[in-house]
């Protein structure tokens, strides 16, 4: 192959691609980026056959071709190429050799005959702008366990309802629920993106400023824009109940200011035990909204918030660290607190903000 | 024609034809999922895979089929789960699927008073062995507090005192809804209060278990060692018992054979009622059999019922055990088990009968009476000494068969009449003697 490309354009390909290369794996070939020259553009594809992604950029071909080279290599010659001009590309006996004004490179490539191609989704499909997709994903996707004992709530789960798109993810302790208005949705049953390939459909969507379609099967589901394509596995199996789990009624409720409330509980941090307990003594009659924790080795506090409090005396103890993450998704100024007796969970969501809710289950009372 | 045969085969083949690299990353995983009018489906783990497949190796796979399996007209691929995934991820559903809260805490587990809601007198099995407790469980019920309070179960492991207690717990939440019930492990109180000595909150422990109306603590046996917590025990006792709230424990030992425990610890064990659950006879046994298999499912003759309530004796738990492992089988083989069948399944869980080493006896009883073991059988009449000597032939003889003669023979060259004389003394001792009659019950423990 033959090609000159912006260095530019190369460079935002290449990030976008090389952190999705396989890294030990039984196919070594995984682990490079896959140069594919033709028409008018460049295609630089790459896949750890969890995740696929295909970027294109636009160039200038005298020859067609295909070149494999290290993914991790073609990134640190490029993250330190600065001039803002072109570079041609060159495959030679398997090798890709890059020229720009002032550097002459040779890379050693690899066989590209093993190198996968990356699976067309067919199936169900609608459009939805990345930056509501990325908001949706990231509002929940913290929640998510990280570990791969229960596969189906290692994931952001998606479903459909009433116009809206939905987002929930819990690791059994926490939950959180986004929910997105978008037209023109078909049935979404219900997606499960694992989460392992969530940070990379993250980074490579949040780059983007236009709609995307999302397309999706029973196996797979990609993400399309003009200049990339983005696949990913998704997981086979069912996500809990959650809206079982939702306390219906609620018995004691507390509004307060979102950034007192953050900044007690950045209080509390530092008197955290190891459980990262918070106390949480909740007292309409008396107008007492309290929130304490103690560790024996430094000390104790308790901080008193003003709010507009409903319901019965409740205390109980809860993560604060669950409570903390759920603020990087709350819009509203003012949160609203719900609390119920028995081992029931803590609600919280957004005032006037009904898009997102978030569930803290207590912590047995030690 | 066996697919998986086939498929072995053709995948030994095709190793042959592509790197190791690409027959690990590609074609690990597959299998021949079926056959179909000459089309065979091929099971692939995921799309990456089936398109990689199709594109790259379709020719060699269509063909190495093709040379095993001359019916083959077309190959298709098909994304299926693996196996031992499916096997996972079904293994978490089901979980979910009973579990509507989420799992934070176990399944059936009240989280208010720790009770678990399966123990309950329904499915509770009355027999001689359990008469007494049962009986005293049911007034207790009628009105905590007034009745036997404390009440102090004892009894071997695997014979119901958890069961019996938390029925008790669970009766009286159905039966007076606003009383604060709370069960725990002697384990649990005494972390918590040590947890709460570190955290300086020695009051709020004290205050947390006073607002119950009804505690029960499991496994009490323990206590033994732990001086501040029978303390702490003993305060919380009293309250309990100054404002007629009931409290209920559980031990494997009588309270007067569990080690170091404080004396007022136990004369108020005392005060109240202690029974004690023996293994259960033969008939309960087959009562408690038939009633579990119901539980479970299992449908058995009355024939094999009656073997296994013969072979297994003692333990409850053991008989719920080899219940679960005849029901394991038979879901296996598909078939009803025959008599035979059963009693090779359950040969290792059979005890075999009762056999001790007239060694073995006069050491646990000399360790018992703290004496040396060679001065039993020595020819001496030192009072203790006799006792001691008195005891061991009782046991042999009452436990473990051995002939007058042969105890006789083994102590120091004793005439049989002697024997028959220090057996017939002890037993009628028992009748009379509380105190011999325990002291033969701890030594019985250990033989266990």
């Amino acid at each position: 192959m033959k090609a000159q490309c912006e260095v530019e354009k190369i460079k935002d390909a290449i990030w976008k691609t090389e952190r999705i290369t396989g890294k030990n794996l039984t196919l070594p070939v995984l682990n490079s980026l896959l140069l594919i020259a033709s028409g008018k553009s460049i295609k630089l594809r790459a896949t750890n056959l969890s995740l696929g992604i295909e970027a294109e950029i636009p160039a200038k071909v005298e020859k067609e071709g295909i070149v494999a080279v290290a993914g991790s290599v073609l990134a640190g010659v490029f993250s330190n190429i600065f001039q803002n001009e072109n570079a041609e590309l060159e495959s030679l006996d398997g090798n890709l050799s890059i020229k720009t004004q002032k550097s002459r490179i040779r890379l050693k490539g690899q066989s590209h005959d093993d190198f996968p191609t990356i699976p067309a989704v067919v199936g169900t499909s609608f459009e939805i702008e990345a930056k509501k997709l990325v908001e949706g994903i990231k509002s929940v996707s913290y929640s998510s366990s990280p570990s791969d004992i229960k596969p189906e709530i290692s994931s952001v789960f998606l479903y459909a309802e009433d116009g809206q798109l939905r987002f929930v993810a819990t690791d059994s302790f926490r939950l959180a629920e986004k929910k997105i208005k978008v037209k023109g949705l078909p049935d979404i049953p219900g997606i499960l993106i694992p989460f392992r390939n969530i940070p990379d459909i993250l980074r490579v969507l949040g780059e983007l400023n236009e709609e995307v379609k999302v397309c999706f099967n029973k196996n797979q589901i990609s993400f399309t824009a003009h200049n990339v394509y983005l696949t990913s596995r998704v997981l086979d199996g069912i996500f809990p109940d959650y809206r079982q789990i939702i306390p219906k009624n609620r018995e004691t409720k507390a509004i307060v200011l979102k950034q007192d409330l953050l900044n007690a509980l950045k209080l509390s941090n530092v008197f955290s035990d190891k459980w990262n307990q918070l106390n949480l003594s909740v007292r309409p009659k008396e107008k007492i909204f309290e929130l304490s924790s103690a560790n024996n080795d430094v000390g104790e506090n308790k901080t008193y918030l003003d709010g507009a409090l409903e319901g019965e005396n409740l205390e109980l103890s809860f993560n604060y660290k669950y409570f903390l993450d759920c603020f990087q998704s709350l819009g509203a100024d003012s949160i609203s607190i719900s609390l119920n007796h028995s081992g029931k969970p803590m609600v919280i969501e957004g005032v006037g903000d009904s898009s997102f809710l978030y569930l803290i289950m207590p912590m047995n009372p030690a | 024609m066996d697919t998986k045969e086939l498929w072995q085969n053709c995948l030994t083949e095709i190793e042959t034809g592509v790197s190791k690299a690409n027959f690990s990353t590609w074609f690990r995983n597959t299998s021949i999922l079926r056959e179909e009018t000459g089309i065979i489906y091929i099971a692939v783990p995921n799309e990456f895979v089936r398109d990689w497949l199709k594109n790259k190796y379709h020719k060699l796979i269509t063909k190495t089929i093709a040379d095993a399996y001359e019916n083959m007209r077309a190959v298709e691929y098909v994304i299926t789960k693996i196996e031992s995934e499916k096997q996972e991820i079904s293994a978490a559903g089901a979980v979910y699927g009973s579990n509507k809260e989420l799992p934070l805490r176990d399944l059936y587990i009240n989280p208010e008073d720790n009770l678990n809601s399966r123990y309950r007198f329904d499915s509770f099995i009355v027999g001689g062995f359990n008469e007494l407790a049962y009986a005293a469980s049911q007034a207790i019920i009628e009105s905590p507090g007034t009745k036997y309070n404390p009440f102090f179960v004892y009894g071997g492991t695997g014979l119901g005192k958890t069961h019996l207690i938390q029925a008790i717990g669970n009766s009286i939440k159905d039966k007076f809804p606003e009383k604060k019930v709370h069960y725990m492990t002697l384990e649990k109180f005494a972390t918590d209060f040590i947890n709460s000595l570190q955290g300086n909150k020695a009051n709020s422990f004290k205050e947390k278990y006073r607002k119950y109306d009804l505690l029960i603590i499991d496994d009490i046996q323990f206590i033994g060692k732990m001086e501040k917590i029978q303390e702490e025990l003993f305060h919380t006792f009293n309250t309990f018992h100054e404002s007629n709230k009931q409290i209920i424990f559980s031990s494997d030992k009588h309270p007067n054979h569990i080690p170091e425990l404080a004396d007022r610890l136990k004369s108020r064990f005392a005060a109240g009622m202690i029974v004690d659950i023996i293994e259960p006879e033969y008939e309960s046994r087959l009562a408690i059999l038939k009633v579990k298999a119901e539980e479970l499912g299992l449908k058995l003759p009355p024939e094999i019922m009656e073997y296994v309530a013969t072979a297994i004796f003692g333990n409850i738990r053991e008989l719920e055990g080899s219940l679960n492992t005849i029901l394991c089988q038979y879901r296996l083989k598909n078939k009803p088990l025959t008599a035979v069948e059963v009693k090779n399944l359950l040969k290792n869980n059979i005890k075999p009968k009762k056999t001790v080493a007239i060694k073995d006896v006069v050491k646990v009883v000399s360790e018992h009476y703290n004496l040396d073991e060679n001065s039993i059988y020595e020819k001496t009449r030192r009072k203790e000494i006799v006792r001691a000597r008195q005891v061991v032939m009782y046991l042999l003889r009452e436990d473990f068969n051995v002939s007058y003669p042969l105890i006789g023979q083994k102590l120091g060259g004793k005439d049989h009449t002697t024997v028959i004389h220090s057996y017939l003394k002890i037993k009628e001792e028992i009748k009379t003697d509380p105190q011999l009659s325990q002291e033969l019950d701890q030594i019985r423990i250990m033989f266990r």
